[in-house]
């Protein structure tokens, strides 16, 4: 066996682990069979070690070999050649791919293992769990894609299992009311993730990376487009990474996501979920080169993103959003510097910032303890939060600019206003037509269903 | 002239009808303050009965007062207790008699002929009836089988009944009035003339029975006029706008004014402080939204509104009274009204009142009429959003006409209703043996009776009295174990005459449930050792600074305003080196601090960040292996922490205070406290070498209640230092001298020492064991293994009640197992707390020794042989004991009962809010209560005193103390006596004591707790532990 075949074999088995993770959560889930906690923990533990082991072991031997790219084929699994059409399944391991797969391993594992004792007794566990392993699974795919289909498979799981956790106190309203936003987004986002899919497709014939960005390996590679074609597909690229790294204008969503158990909070919006974005611009990076407009945009989307969640962060009160907008800002920067073209920065920012703040979400509610902790080291009461915003600026700005960050820029409240209501508007206008129509037809009231009920049925009187 | 005067009459007459209203607002806010949770800044948390304000009310009443004004459960859900009656944990014979005694003479009231009213109730609790919605209902009836075959728990002997019925009902039939009934009456007589209907075939009259049954109750209900309830009307606009439209205001409302509360009462979370926080809430308000132009469409009137307010310098008083014009609210609803509007976010506007009334120590304080300023917010934001939600659903009605227009609607609920009273009542019927003819004969008016009777007992009603039983089950288990254990013990004495020689140590321990199985095991481990129950705080109310703290913190009862400091120092040897420490600690809290706000901000990210990988270190070491991370982590704090320090305990100066000379206690004072503790117990003879004080505090990780676990006699604190105060002042030679000359000798071979006690990972740590004599060294290194061998043993106690660790195999293991959760981040449930806590004894040891209690007893020590004939010392210990275990009790019962009403929900999605109190997310209602994770394994049961003592005396000091007076007669708490004569025991019920008829049945014996423990996860029956010598043996392979 050569170098080459035992490469492709750990490149198999790094995504092998987290697929028979979720498929045995998920076939235990939906034949009620629920494995007890231990077991879950265990087997949890177990895939993580082994995908992590042989991740590592790739690092290794592509260190040794001086190898950096390593294309691992899983072969066409849909071709149809009339319409064009083919789904091609192909990883790759290279300088960029096998960082983030490590952390990916690192990060999930640890809060595998936290979440076990965390949720222990909860009635969702179960849930927990089997969105847990579609999200390391989807994470994992995403990280080692070679084609862009590949990228769309394992960004879809991320955001499929992301949506089911913000939602998972679903006795609640607000976790379901700002899931189903949360899915929202992503939609529109992977809609344009989409769109840009088919560009390439039509492009360069092939959703391949490879194809797409040149021979060499990542980040040397240099794609073979126009300057005008990379600005179109990029652009569609920049919407989609917008919408999952929470960027302008898309960062309303961001703290909503807190809606979950703590330790989700911390992988899926402080760490992983939230890069995955940044990740993605890396990975089309060449494409950035062919565009100064495209690599224009992206810095300025970042630093104002950055900015935005900067000030955005210093008048939250609570601990997780006051969080989520620390990450943000750094989000933006990240995507900044992936701008400016610096990509190995941006890479180890990435890894730094995911850790940095898994640890601090993970932390979160021992906030009250800290304070006191610190307060007692001073020996005082903590340096008073002085209202930090520069004093040249007068008081009217100041308090504008304290109402912009404490509205959180009013992004929410404009995607409702302007793009929300406005569409919910035209299809009930419709559907107010059609009834009307069909209640001509009929001749009488013809949907008995739309008629409103306002009572809701509780089991038993408080 | 006229005029003038005219006018100034006309003028005045209409100020004071405004000072009128606005008093009566002003009312009408201080009585809904009232129903706001009472929880303060979560860092002192502090128990106390949820349903404070409803005290005043009995018990049942108060619950299910606050039940309709909350929204709560007031008991466990019906299906729960009909588990616990299938388990045996509610018993049929203790259900039969609450409910006799709960009807008493109305009990054998006959009902339409056809039952008692007791015998309808109690087949009303015995059997579930199925319940459903309409849908539900008539899938049960026309799908399912309930009119094919009989439900199983029927008995042959009914089933032959109504069959015999159903046949004499064909028999006799006359003409119906109910077309239905005589059709199928016809049918089934037509098909036994056609022979598939066979008189002798028992079963194949199952069906027309069940049939026939069904339509004739289903008639009967159809015969009796609809009941029409006492419907409450609908008084917030809110209410009427949301049946209306289907949207709720408060969904809008409440998104501003939690994210306005929350910057407002901000005790340093954020960066930024609100603008013109200092200028108060109303002001505050004002200045951040009059400018600007709101994307909101529901707030685009807002800024003008309150540039309008502003100019007219209205108060927030004359901004409410405005508002509820403009809504349309008259004098009398005004109470409700504002009671209903302040309860809608009632977790934060508790947050409020606490803060402007109850936290003065903390930095940033709210100013009076905070509350006031929120109400005039919260009313102009609602009538803003409820203008715009109108106007979308073009209700074209100004506020105040829609609600008088639309304060009747209600939803029709009458069909559901009928219905499912016809599907009881036939299930009823066929539990009651209520045959077709018998039913047939029954009239209008008696329909009426029976469906009103059924009414009556609704479910709340049926949850009351399953409670009351399963309370009686545990309390008549407890004063039966109690009395069959003092006549055992009584037999026992008599073969071996009670020596009193001298105790070889003596331990004193809080009062805390959680002791009382860590002094069990103690009292196993040495028999010759005795243990004493005192309050945590050991009767030194005092502020306290340890060594390495910033500021005093109050340590003893919440209820008591301390006037004294005591100051931990570094000894004076060391006082350079701790100088040094603290200079260091202080250079590494400044950093930590600028690291913490750094990380969120964008330079000092972007470095944090780019360095953050070396953060996976600690992150996964403290997740994968807590117990190494937590000691290593000791081990570097150790560095910065001085080794050896002392109390400053004497004061210098005549008067206490917290400046240089002023810390401390005089020497009277310490004669006075020690000799009231001591007093207290009953230990003023026979004082042993070594005395113990432990105090107890509780460490856990990642937990925003950590302060609920710590103990409740220290407000939230350690007791520690109290126990090492106590000690110092205990051991002074002139405390001595004084006290001698009062009466109370205490050897002068007698050493104190103070000590403390980790429930969470049963450390145990001792203070100025330097100052131990010389000849007592061997005796304290005995009674400390002794000790730590008990703190073993309690640990392994305390596993078998997490799910999560498998009976340890060795109380090494199990010490292990605690020490790992104390320091783990993952664990929410680092211990149980108080749950379960259910009973608390007064008196002496003597008599509760070698009862196996299951950690459920508060242990207070008490001997009345010592008492004057007032029972002064009784009094004195009642009057902090009860509403501190009522307390404690009551917040466990409601946070168990609706863990999502007066509860904090589960731990998972809390967010900790403004360093004051957590909410579910990113945007909820503040929580206070206890979390589920807490309360999970309790046994919600109002807690039951044991008092040692005469039942006279008991009533005379009830009669003096009105506070335990009101919790005792409203049944807030049980109360029960045990004679120290002849040790009978008498219950206190319906404002009277009377004489407990225990049963002889002996209690269950075990060679030691852990033989009677291990292996089971449930609440365990009371036990006698037998002669600790056996207990040694037979635990020794668990070492």
């Amino acid at each position: 066996m050569n170098v080459d075949e035992v490469l492709q074999w750990l490149g198999r088995l790094v995504v092998i682990p987290p697929a028979i993770l979720l498929l045995v959560l998920g076939l235990s889930a939906i034949f009620r069979r629920p494995l007890n906690e231990r077991r879950v923990g265990r087997l949890t533990a177990g895939c993580v070690m082994s995908g992590l082991a042989c991740a590592a072991a790739v690092l290794g031997v592509m260190l040794i070999t001086g190898e950096r790219h390593v294309p691992v084929e899983f072969g066409h699994w849909v071709v149809i050649p009339e319409e064009h059409f083919h789904f091609h399944l192909k990883l790759i391991f290279d300088r960029l791919s096998v960082p983030f797969v490590i952390l990916s391993f690192v990060l999930v594992g640890t809060i595998g293992a936290f979440a076990n004792r965390y949720l222990h007794r909860e009635p969702g566990y179960d849930r927990f769990f089997v969105c847990f392993a579609m999200f390391l699974l989807g994470m994992i795919v995403a990280s080692v894609a070679g084609t862009i289909e590949t990228l769309f498979l394992g960004w879809e799981l991320v955001g499929l299992s992301s949506a089911l956790l913000v939602a998972f106190f679903h006795d609640r309203s607000n976790p379901v009311i700002n899931g189903l936003r949360i899915w929202s987004i992503y939609r529109i986002a992977d809609a344009a993730f989409l769109v840009a899919a088919v560009v390439l497709h039509r492009l360069t014939g092939a959703g391949d990376f490879e194809g797409l960005m040149g021979t060499g390996a990542w980040p040397l590679g240099a794609a073979a487009l126009t300057s005008q074609q990379a600005l179109i597909v990029g652009l569609l690229l920049l919407f989609a990474a917008a919408g999952k790294s929470a960027l302008l204008p898309f960062s309303g969503w961001l703290p909503r996501a807190m809606e979950g158990p703590t330790p989700s909070s911390a992988v899926f919006y402080g760490a992983l979920s939230v890069h995955l974005g940044a990740f993605l611009l890396l990975r089309v990076s060449p494409i950035l080169e062919l565009s100064g407009a495209l690599s224009a945009t992206v810095v300025v989307l970042g630093l104002a993103s950055a900015l935005f969640g900067a000030m955005a962060a210093r008048v939250q009160s609570d601990a997780k959003t006051a969080l989520a907008f620390a990450s943000l800002t750094q989000v933006g920067i990240i995507t900044a510097e992936i701008g400016f073209g610096l990509r190995y920065i941006a890479l180890v920012h990435i890894i730094g910032h995911a850790c940095l703040r898994t640890l601090q979400l993970l932390r979160a509610p021992s906030m009250l303890h800290d304070y006191h902790r610190i307060e007692n080291a001073i020996g005082d009461h903590l340096p008073e939060g002085s209202s930090g915003i520069p004093g040249w600026i007068p008081r009217v700005g100041q308090s504008s600019i304290y109402r912009f960050s404490f509205e959180r820029g009013h992004l929410d409240a404009m995607l409702d206003r302007f793009i929300v209501s406005p569409f919910v508007a035209i299809f009930r206008l419709c559907d107010e037509w059609e009834q009307h129509w069909t209640d001509f037809l009929t001749g009488g009231p013809s949907r008995e269903f739309s008629a409103r009920t306002t009572t809701t049925e509780t089991a038993e009187e408080p | 002239m006229r005029s003038v005067i005219g006018d100034g009459r006309v003028e005045s007459n209409g100020a004071r009808s405004l000072d009128d209203r606005q008093r009566s607002i002003a009312d009408a806010i201080g009585h809904a303050a009232h129903l706001l949770p009472a929880q303060g800044p979560i860092t002192t948390f502090v128990h106390h009965n949820t349903l404070h304000a409803f005290e005043g009310l009995p018990f049942e009443e108060a619950l299910d007062r606050a039940a309709a004004t909350f929204g709560c459960h007031p008991y466990l859900r019906e299906e729960r207790y009909r588990e616990e009656l299938d388990s045996g944990r509610i018993q049929i014979g203790d259900l039969a008699d609450v409910l006799r005694c709960d009807l008493l003479d109305r009990a054998d009231e006959n009902i339409a002929g056809l039952t008692t009213r007791y015998e309808l109730r109690f087949a009303m609790l015995r059997f579930p009836l199925r319940s459903g919605n309409d849908a539900e209902l008539r899938w049960l009836i026309d799908e399912a089988d309930a009119l094919r075959t009989f439900s199983t728990d029927i008995p042959t002997a009914t089933r032959q009944l109504l069959r015999k019925g159903t046949r004499n009902w064909l028999a006799s039939t006359i003409v119906d009035d109910d077309d239905g009934l005589n059709q199928l009456a016809e049918t089934l007589k037509l098909r036994m003339r056609s022979g598939t209907l066979d008189q002798s075939d028992d079963a194949s009259w199952d069906a027309p029975t069940l049939e026939v049954l069904w339509r004739l109750c289903h008639r009967g209900v159809e015969l009796v006029p609809p009941m029409t309830g006492p419907q409450k009307p609908a008084i917030r606009l809110r209410d009427i706008v949301r049946s209306l439209t289907n949207e709720d205001s408060d969904a809008l409302v409440n998104d501003v004014l939690i994210r306005f509360c929350a910057a407002f009462l901000d005790q340093g979370i954020a960066r930024w402080r609100l603008p013109e926080r200092d200028a108060g809430f109303w002001n505050a308000f004002l200045a951040l939204y009059q400018n600007g132009k709101p994307v909101e469409s529901w707030m685009t009137d807002l800024p003008a509104e309150l540039r309008r307010i502003a100019s007219a310098k209205l108060s927030p008083m004359d901004s409410i009274c405005e508002s509820l014009d403009m809504i349309g609210i008259t004098e009398s609803q005004l109470p409700q009204f504002i009671e209903e509007t302040l309860l809608a976010l009632r977790g934060w506007a508790g947050m409020i009142w606490q803060m402007e009334t109850n936290a003065e120590w903390t930095q940033y304080p709210a100013p009076r009429g905070t509350l006031e300023a929120y109400l005039a917010v919260r009313l102009i934001l609602e009538r803003l959003a409820l203008k715009h939600i109108a106007k979308k659903a073009k209700l074209n009605t100004p506020l105040r006409e829609l609600c008088h227009q639309f304060s009747g609607t209600g939803h029709d609920a009458t069909s559901v209703g009928k219905s499912l009273c016809a599907f009881h009542l036939f299930q009823l019927a066929q539990h009651l043996e209520w045959t077709a003819d018998k039913l047939a004969r029954i009239s209008v008016g008696d329909w009426a009776t029976i469906i009103q009777e059924m009414a009556q007992f609704s479910s709340r009603e049926r949850r009351r009295v399953f409670h009351l039983a399963y309370e009686r089950r545990y309390r008549d288990q407890a004063l039966n174990a109690v009395s069959s254990h003092i006549r055992d013990q009584a037999q026992s004495r008599t073969h071996t005459s009670e020596s009193r020689a001298r105790p070889a140590y003596q331990v004193v321990c809080c009062i805390d449930e959680r002791e009382e199985s860590f002094r069990r095991h103690l009292e196993e481990i040495a028999p010759a050792c005795e243990t004493f129950g005192f309050a945590g705080f050991f009767g030194v109310a005092m502020y306290y600074r340890g060594v390495t703290e910033a500021r005093f913190h109050p340590l003893c009862p919440v209820v008591v305003k301390p006037k004294h400091y005591i100051q931990e120092d570094p000894l004076s040897t060391f006082e350079d080196a701790s100088r040094h420490q603290a200079e260091t600690r202080r250079r590494i809290g400044r950093a930590a601090h600028r690291v913490h706000l750094g990380s969120r901000t964008f330079i000092g990210g972007l470095f944090t960040s780019l360095f953050g990988a070396i953060a996976t270190m600690p992150l996964v070491m403290r997740i994968l292996f807590p117990r190494a991370a937590a000691r290593w982590m000791h081990r570097f704090g150790a560095i910065v922490r001085p080794g050896a320090t002392r109390l400053r305990v004497e004061r210098i100066e005549d008067e206490p205070g917290s400046s240089e000379g002023h810390i401390g206690y005089s020497v009277p004072e310490m004669t006075g406290i020690v000799g009231n503790v001591l007093r207290a117990m009953g230990l003023t003879r026979n004082i042993a070498q070594l005395v113990m004080f432990v105090g107890h505090g509780s460490s856990s990780m990642n937990n925003p209640h950590a302060a609920a676990y710590d103990c409740g006699a220290c407000g939230g604190g350690c007791g520690g230092p109290n126990a090492r105060a106590f000690a110092q002042m205990a051991n002074d030679p002139r405390v001595r001298q004084r006290l001698a000359a009062e009466g109370l000798a205490i050897p002068d071979d007698t050493h104190f020492v103070g000590c403390s006690h980790n429930t969470c990972d049963d450390g145990l740590t001792y203070y100025d064991l330097d100052r131990v004599p010389v000849n007592l060294r061997e005796a304290f290194s005995s009674a400390r293994n002794d000790l730590h061998e008990a703190s073993r043993r309690n640990a392994h106690e305390r596993c078998r009640r997490f799910a999560s660790a498998d009976f340890p195999q060795s109380f090494e293991a199990a010490l292990r197992h605690v020490e790992g959760r104390s320091a783990d981040l993952s664990q929410v449930r680092p211990e149980c707390g108080h749950a379960t806590n259910a009973l608390c004894f007064v008196g002496r040891r003597a008599w509760s020794r070698g009862l196996f209690l299951d950690r459920r007893a508060f242990l207070t020590s008490y001997d009345p042989t010592t008492d004057d004939e007032r029972a002064s010392l009784l009094g004195g210990l009642l009057n902090a004991v009860v509403p501190v275990c009522a307390g404690i009790n009551l917040e466990y019962f409601f946070s168990y009962v609706d863990s999502n009403g007066y509860g904090c929900g589960t731990k998972l999605p809390h967010n900790i809010t403004s360093l004051l109190g957590v909410m579910d997310g990113p945007l909820s209602d503040l929580r206070p209560g206890l979390p589920w994770q807490m309360v999970e394994i309790h046994d919600p049961v109002r807690i039951l005193f044991l008092i040692e003592t005469a039942p006279a005396t008991l009533t005379r000091i009830l009669d003096s103390a009105p506070s335990i007076a009101q919790l005792v007669r409203h049944r807030w708490v049980q109360l029960a006596t045990l004679d120290p004569n002849d040790a009978s025991i008498h219950l206190f019920q319906n404002d009277r004591f009377v004489p407990l008829d225990s049963s002889d049945a002996p209690l269950p014996t075990a060679t030691s707790s852990t033989a009677w423990y291990d292996g089971k996860r449930e609440h365990l029956p009371f036990a006698r532990i037998a002669g600790s010598h056996a207990a040694r043996r037979s635990t020794e392979k668990l070492r």
